[in-house]
């Protein structure tokens, strides 16, 4: 009988490499996914549409001699300090956004996996159940980030350009970390966030629905005990509050809420919490059927 | 005999893909067997037939009306789809209970029907059982009792036996025959060459979206005159018995069976072969265990379409 | 089978089906928060009834008229049809005989009559929790009943056109999301007939202006730039809306085809 050898095969005598970042083909499908939805674009190019307000508002700051007749009574409102991209980065509208893009590319992450089965053929292979998540996560890191740090970090580029000169950047040589800091905090809560409601169900639709509903039910909720009890702490109930709490103080202005700003962030770490057991025990290969 | 379904010149496009290319099609009644690979076009015939889908070119009609926006029609039809999906949150006997109140039958008749088609089905003990719990099997057997519950002249089933085991299969194969028995017109498609053999002998072969034959699988087989007939022949001495057919020019090919008992030969004219293969067995006084024809079934004949 | 009748044992079927869900207790239970928040505010205001009342209204406005109705109508409006093609259940609906349209009538009434009982139980026992010291004042009873009236309309007219996105698009939730969430929330505040080109518009007419006992500041967000529209045109208007967009899904439901994505 012919050896291996004279058949053709020969044995591959080198060392197998384990892949170092096994979560990597998930984050990439998810965005790849993502980007397949015609609509998806569509909403995703419309989410920079405040960038660019935001981005000419930096260009008019440095020309007010040109828009003079246009700004007049407003130029106060155009000034390019940290309050600025503070109001930027916590405007309701583009947290709106957020939630928008992520309802869009993130919401069937793990709900379409539950739909499918799918959890047995990811555990099935050498994949830990944190590389699946962080893998998932990461897809919410990638959209979340891009909307956020990427035009801060224009913004402060951009600045210096029309200004010509450094100034701005030694006047606030911490808002660059402010920026990713609140990008990162935002990355990282919407991600805690969207996966523990796609965790909830197997249909992406329902799904969808709940990342808004509770977004908007928690702002309701907000305003009808606002209203009733007139006290600030109320603002603790509100998923934007908190996130705008939370900006003021990376980026040092005052809170808009007379509540401090680390009780938002305990509401909004505490939130990522529960969502990290539910999804601890959500995501394993065997189903149990009561 | 007037056809029950007939579909002529149908086409269906998905987009730039083609689902069916002009197929022209009679269906009678009795069970006739929808044979394809997956992807061939077997569904969308199937969807085409059954009103879900509207034909781009061409028409397909049920007993003379056509299916597309004709909710009449599907008085007559049965249709088992070949999803497993449901309403998870029924039990097998609300399911189909529930689905056969669209047919204006009064409350008693609706339970006495669900009843009978659960019993068909040998799912009585389980009737009360959400489906959500149900095995596969389970699953098939209630698809296929909310099919016949009003008592279809038309069953359609789409991939019926997929998933079942065996035994299943068994049991599902009497229950189609059945319905044949009780003067139905029964339509099944399948990709598993043996489930459609086991249940009819008329077939519709389906490939790439159009029809490559259909009748019955021996007159399919002879209609194939490119491919010579297999002949296998098992006896106490086969070396000698086909040495009397070497000179012989209608022998294409001969081999042997590696068990030493068996000699295959390849022929055009097979009752020729068999003329002087029993004149070869008296001259010789070899004794001829089995004859049997290896090509003589579905596989091959899709085989050699195919190839074609 | 008639029309009229498919419609019955469709509705019977669905509603049937919609009962028992989890999704359905889900939002059944989203309706005890105004509940709970009725029983707290009355042990915080406890004999101050002009503000209970105008704290009612708030509730009302806000959390039933601008989230909890538009939330049910969403998600029940678009899953008339688009739950049947996600779930691959529409070969099991559309080849009985029933006209399609009459699928259409029959989910869309049976979604709406367990929309409107969730609401209803949600909207009386808040709305009773809250007037609790007045139970023996008919008026309160006609306010209460004008108060379901609109709701209920609210929810009819949503359900159909959220219904209608439903049939005729793949992503109808999103659409549904941008145009409750967004279009509806900013649209009702603009100035002169733009506001009119929103249905809360309509539903807020329909509102009495005073909270039962006097008060009224804490309408001054909702009712704020609200031009009314007379309420006889506002109930047809909205009558209307549903009746147009039914008809609309209806229409696109008989004549599309629908693919289940493989």
């Amino acid at each position: 009988m012919a050896t291996i050898r004279e058949k053709g095969y020969s044995h591959w005598a080198g060392t197998l490499c384990e892949r170092r970042y096994p979560w990597w083909p998930i984050t990439r499908t998810g965005i790849r996914l993502a980007f397949r939805k015609k609509a998806f674009k569509f909403v995703f190019a419309m989410a920079f549409v405040p960038s660019f307000f935001f981005l000419a508002s930096i260009y008019i700051s440095e020309r007010l001699e040109d828009f003079k007749a246009l700004v007049r009574s407003r130029e106060a409102l155009i000034s390019v300090t940290p309050k600025y991209f503070n109001e930027f980065f916590t405007l309701p509208f583009f947290l709106f956004l957020i939630i928008l893009v992520l309802a869009f590319a993130a919401a069937g992450l793990i709900s379409d996996d539950l739909k499918h089965n799918s959890l047995q053929l990811y555990f099935s292979r050498p994949l830990h159940k944190k590389d699946y998540l962080l893998g998932k996560m990461s897809v919410v890191f990638f959209f979340v980030l891009i909307i956020t740090a990427l035009p801060g970090l224009v913004f402060i580029i951009f600045k210096l350009i029309f200004a010509g000169s450094f100034k701005f950047f030694l006047d606030y040589p911490w808002l660059p970390l402010s920026i990713l800091g609140y990008s990162a905090f935002l990355a990282v809560f919407f991600a805690f966030y969207v996966l523990l409601l796609s965790a909830s169900s197997k249909n992406t639709r329902y799904v969808t629905i709940l990342i808004f509903a509770t977004y908007f039910f928690s702002d309701i909720l907000f305003g009808i005990l606002y209203e009733t009890f007139r006290k600030p702490a109320m603002a603790l109930f509100s998923i934007r509050a908190n996130l705008q709490q939370v900006g003021a103080f990376l980026f040092g202005q005052k809170p808009r809420y007379a509540v401090p700003a680390v009780w938002s962030f305990i509401v909004l770490a505490g939130i990522c919490v529960l969502s990290a057991v539910i999804l601890s025990r959500k995501t394993r290969s065997v189903e149990v059927i009561k | 005999m007037t056809a029950v379904i007939a579909a002529s010149n149908l086409s269906k496009y998905y987009g730039n893909v083609l689902g069916l290319n002009e197929v022209s099609l009679d269906i009678e009644s009795g069970i006739t067997g929808l044979l394809g690979p997956n992807g061939a076009g077997k569904s969308t015939f199937m969807k085409l037939i059954t009103g879900q889908m509207k034909p781009n070119i061409g028409h397909v009609t049920v007993r003379g009306r056509k299916a597309w926006n004709n909710p009449a029609v599907f008085r007559d039809i049965g249709f088992c789809p070949e999803n497993d999906v449901f309403y998870e949150d029924m039990t097998g006997l609300e399911f189909v209970a529930g689905l056969l109140r669209f047919y204006g039958y009064s409350a008693s008749e609706i339970k006495e029907r669900a009843a009978k088609a659960l019993d068909i089905v040998e799912l009585t003990k389980d009737k009360d059982r959400l489906i959500r719990g149900y095995s596969r099997g389970m699953r098939q057997r209630v698809k296929f009792a909310q099919a016949i519950a009003h008592d279809p002249e038309i069953v359609i089933l789409d991939e019926p036996l997929n998933g079942l085991d065996p035994l299943g299969k068994r049991k599902f194969i009497k229950l189609i025959k059945e319905f044949k028995s009780q003067g139905r017109t029964v339509l099944v498609s399948s990709h598993v060459l043996p489930e459609i053999e086991a249940l009819t002998s008329r077939v519709v072969l389906i490939h790439q979206g159009k029809i490559l034959a259909q009748g019955d699988i021996p007159y399919i087989r002879e209609l194939i005159e490119a491919h010579p007939h297999m002949i296998s022949v098992r006896s106490s001495d086969p070396r000698a018995l086909a040495a009397r057919f070497i000179g012989d020019r209608s022998i294409q090919k001969m081999s042997f069976g590696a068990d030493g008992r068996t000699f295959v030969v390849e022929t055009h004219k097979r009752d020729d072969f068999f003329g002087r293969l029993t004149g070869a067995v008296l001259e010789g006084g070899i004794e001829v265990e089995e004859i049997s024809s290896p090509d003589d079934n579905l596989q091959a004949v899709f085989e050699y379409l195919v190839g074609k | 089978m008639t029309t009229k009748r498919a419609v019955r044992e469709v509705f019977g079927f669905f509603f049937s089906l919609g009962r028992r869900t989890g999704k359905t207790r889900v939002f059944a239970l989203l309706g005890l928060v105004p509940v709970i928040l009725a029983v707290v505010l009355r042990v915080v205001l406890h004999g101050r009834s002009g503000d209970i009342a105008a704290v009612f209204t708030e509730i009302l406005m806000v959390f039933f008229l601008q989230f909890y109705i538009v939330i049910l109508a969403l998600f029940y409006g678009t899953s008339v049809a688009a739950e049947e093609v996600e779930g691959r259940t529409l070969s099991y609906l559309i080849t009985r005989p029933v006209p399609k349209p009459a699928i259409i009538l029959g989910k869309y009434a049976a979604y709406s009559l367990l929309m409107f009982l969730m609401v209803a139980v949600s909207l009386a026992l808040s709305f009773f929790i809250m007037n609790a010291a007045r139970l023996g004042d008919a008026r309160l009873y006609l306010t209460f009943l004008s108060y379901l009236g609109v709701l209920g309309l609210g929810i009819l007219a949503y359900t159909a056109f959220f219904t209608f996105l439903g049939t005729l698009l793949k992503k109808a939730i999103l659409v549904g999301l941008v145009f409750g969430f967004g279009w509806e929330n900013v649209i009702q505040y603009f100035p002169g007939s733009t506001q009119r080109f929103s249905v809360v518009h309509f539903l807020k007419s329909l509102l009495p202006y005073r909270p039962m006992g006097g008060g009224g500041g804490g309408l001054a967000l909702l009712l704020f730039r609200l031009e009314p529209t007379a309420p006889l045109v506002a109930v047809m208007i909205l009558a209307v809306i549903a009746g147009v967009f039914l008809a609309l899904a209806c229409g696109v439901f008989r004549t599309k085809e629908y693919l289940y994505e493989e």
